[in-house]
């Protein structure tokens, strides 16, 4: 938080807001009152002039309060540094109030649900601002800010309650900087060097010259010790399909660390770095009411529209989703799909030997960090034992059909749980 | 010690000192005992709701333990209730219950309007540069003071009728002497003026 005296001249740009004040004495006004009431009854009461001069200096303070002039309505404005933040980012909201004359004004921020507003929430001035910090995903209220003018004498206080704007908080990234990449790429031009030659610039093998070939490209030493004229051949650089599948339909565990955050977190994360390497990815949702789906795409817009259309997912149970519905569009042939679920929903389990089974390459990433709570209870811990074994089961039958199943908890990089499969290419079995 | 730590000691001493100061020497009649002991829980309670002003109060309290759910009445009560206002009229109350001692009653009224001030720049967390404007008003309500005191200083000539007028009226010219004086003492400077507050924009 901090107070300013400087114009904000972006602040300046935003349009006021008149807002009418509601004014009342202040329990400052309120004790002065009982003092010199208390003082002129007890003097006529006691017939002891000397409570009425007790009574007069507050008496005083009152009147001279009540001869001050009181703006009915100031005008307002509000400026958030930025409308979208991603999770544990700091964002700023400048206030400013104009029409207020001599009165003191006080800011007093009261945070939304998973704002953190830090040590300050009040300040004073005429044009102030605070900071805060969204902590968890989704369309958050940043809050109310309550605004008090005080006159001169303080004895008035004119109040008045602003709803802040709303913010849209994106789940901040997890750390991923490796890539899975699939054996078979599609012919488009990229970053991922190919099984074949081509015009990319990491080695593939030597070959003999022929006419046409560059003379640059002549590995001299390889051409003398053959005789004839050899040249460096170099891999073919693609680009791959990366669909991210999102479970929604299970929000299980702590908030902030629940098997939907961490799907979020790891789905924003996977986005960014296939995006980086010039990817084109999209994105799937399975959530309540079926699934909603967005195109692969390039470029840091992309990154965007996925992260906007994951923050839509709303946990619940998916009603008679499929994904032998989504047009061609949605799930080109020949796509790696990493799925980041729970795998607590059967149906989406189903879905995904079906994926399997029409030839896709997935990747699951089991975000469940939860498990049933324990209690001394025997049938409650052989209700336990048979929930793991279920999920033990699901995961191999998933192995067993060539989908690799890796776990992780949200707080080391993807890229450990993902180091078998970024080391070489992913083969597609069918 | 800084000026934040004498805002929040500020309203315990002077609060402390205007019941010994009401309180002394120690009268037995008239419930002074109840009236001290009001004077000491208002006091008290409401330095006690100045250190507990920071406290925040949770948004929901529906799934809250016995012990913190107590903690939060406790609060808002602490919160709700005017003690400092009870204070003050449980410590007019002691004074009363002495014989009439004029500028030992004068003396108390700046340490209540001391104490009052006091608690409000506590509670509002303004530096005591806030109260440069009322600072004429505040000199005259003490010359007020004063010319109250004077009053109560009026040799009475005997218990009667007479005495009894001149004080009723002395006290209803006091209080008109406040009511003439206010249009000058509170009058607004002109923003011209260079002195005061200066305007932020």
């Amino acid at each position: 938080m901090s107070s300013s005296t400087a114009p904000n001249e972006r602040l300046l740009r935003v349009p006021g807001r008149e807002l009418e004040l509601h004014w009342r004495s202040s329990r400052h006004a309120r004790r002065l009152l009982t003092l010199s009431v208390a003082g002129v009854f007890v003097a006529l009461l006691a017939r002891r002039p000397e409570f009425a001069g007790v009574a007069a200096p507050a008496l005083l303070l009152l009147a001279a309060g009540r001869v001050q002039r009181r703006p009915a309505r100031i005008s307002v404005r509000l400026r958030p540094s930025q409308t979208r933040a991603f999770e544990g980012e700091l964002v700023a909201l400048d206030v400013r109030a104009d029409g207020q004359a001599d009165d003191h004004v006080r800011w007093t921020l009261h945070p939304g649900r998973d704002i953190d507003p830090g040590d300050v929430t009040a300040a004073d001035g005429a044009q102030v601002r605070f900071t805060f910090t969204p902590e968890r995903w989704g369309r958050r209220q940043i809050g109310t800010m309550d605004v008090v003018l005080r006159d001169r004498w303080r004895l008035a206080e004119g109040h008045l309650t602003v709803i802040l704007p709303d913010l849209d908080c994106y789940p901040a990234p997890a750390d991923q900087r490796t890539k899975v990449v699939l054996r078979r790429l599609p012919n488009r031009l990229g970053e991922h060097p190919a099984r074949t030659s081509g015009d990319g610039i990491e080695f593939f093998g030597v070959r003999e010259y022929v006419p046409g070939d560059r003379q640059r490209s002549i590995n001299w030493p390889a051409s003398t010790r053959r005789g004839r004229l050899q040249v460096n051949t170099f891999a073919a650089e693609r680009s791959q399909d990366v669909v991210l599948l999102a479970d929604a339909t299970s929000d299980v565990g702590e908030p902030g660390s629940s098997a939907l955050d961490l799907a979020l977190r790891g789905a924003a994360a996977a986005a960014r770095a296939y995006l980086e390497g010039r990817d084109r990815v999209g994105v799937i949702t399975y959530q309540w009411g079926g699934v909603s789906w967005l195109g692969p795409g390039l470029g840091r817009r992309q990154l965007y529209r996925i992260i906007d259309s994951l923050l839509a997912s709303n946990a619940g149970y998916a009603r008679g989703a499929s994904f032998r519905r989504l047009p061609r569009a949605a799930l080109p042939p020949g796509a790696l799909v990493v799925v980041f679920s729970p795998l607590l929903d059967q149906r989406f389990v189903e879905a995904l030997r079906d994926m399997r089974e029409r030839g896709f390459t997935l990747l699951v990433v089991d975000v469940l960090n939860a498990e049933p709570p324990v209690r001394w209870r025997r049938e409650d811990r052989l209700a336990k034992r048979i929930w793991q074994m279920e999920q033990e089961a699901i995961r191999f039958s998933l192995r067993e059909l060539g989908v690799p199943v890796v776990h992780w908890d949200g707080v080391e990089s993807l890229d450990l749980p993902l180091a078998a499969h970024t080391r070489r290419p992913m083969a597609a079995r069918r | 010690m800084t000026g934040a730590a004498a805002t929040r000691v500020a309203p315990v001493l002077l609060g402390a000192g205007c019941i010994v100061w009401a309180a002394v020497p120690p009268a037995h009649s008239g419930y002074a005992g109840f009236a001290l002991f009001l004077a000491i829980l208002g006091v008290a309670a409401g330095v006690l709701r100045l250190a507990l002003a920071a406290v925040p109060e949770p948004e929901e309290s529906y799934l809250l333990s016995g012990p913190v759910r107590a903690w939060l009445k406790f609060l808002g009560t602490l919160r709700l209730v005017p003690w400092e206002e009870g204070a003050l009229v449980a410590i007019l109350w002691l004074e009363v219950l002495h014989p009439a001692r004029p500028w030992h009653t004068a003396v108390l009224g700046v340490a209540l309007i001391g104490y009052l001030l006091a608690t409000h720049l506590a509670e509002s967390g303004a530096s005591p540069e806030a109260l440069r404007p009322q600072i004429r008003v505040l000199a005259a309500g003490a010359g007020l003071l004063a010319l109250g005191a004077g009053a109560g200083m009026i040799p009475a000539v005997g218990p009667g009728p007479g005495s009894a007028l001149l004080r009723l009226v002395a006290a209803g010219a006091l209080i008109a002497a406040a009511g003439l004086v206010l249009p000058y003492v509170a009058a607004p400077r002109p923003p011209s003026s260079g002195r005061g507050t200066p305007g932020r924009w």
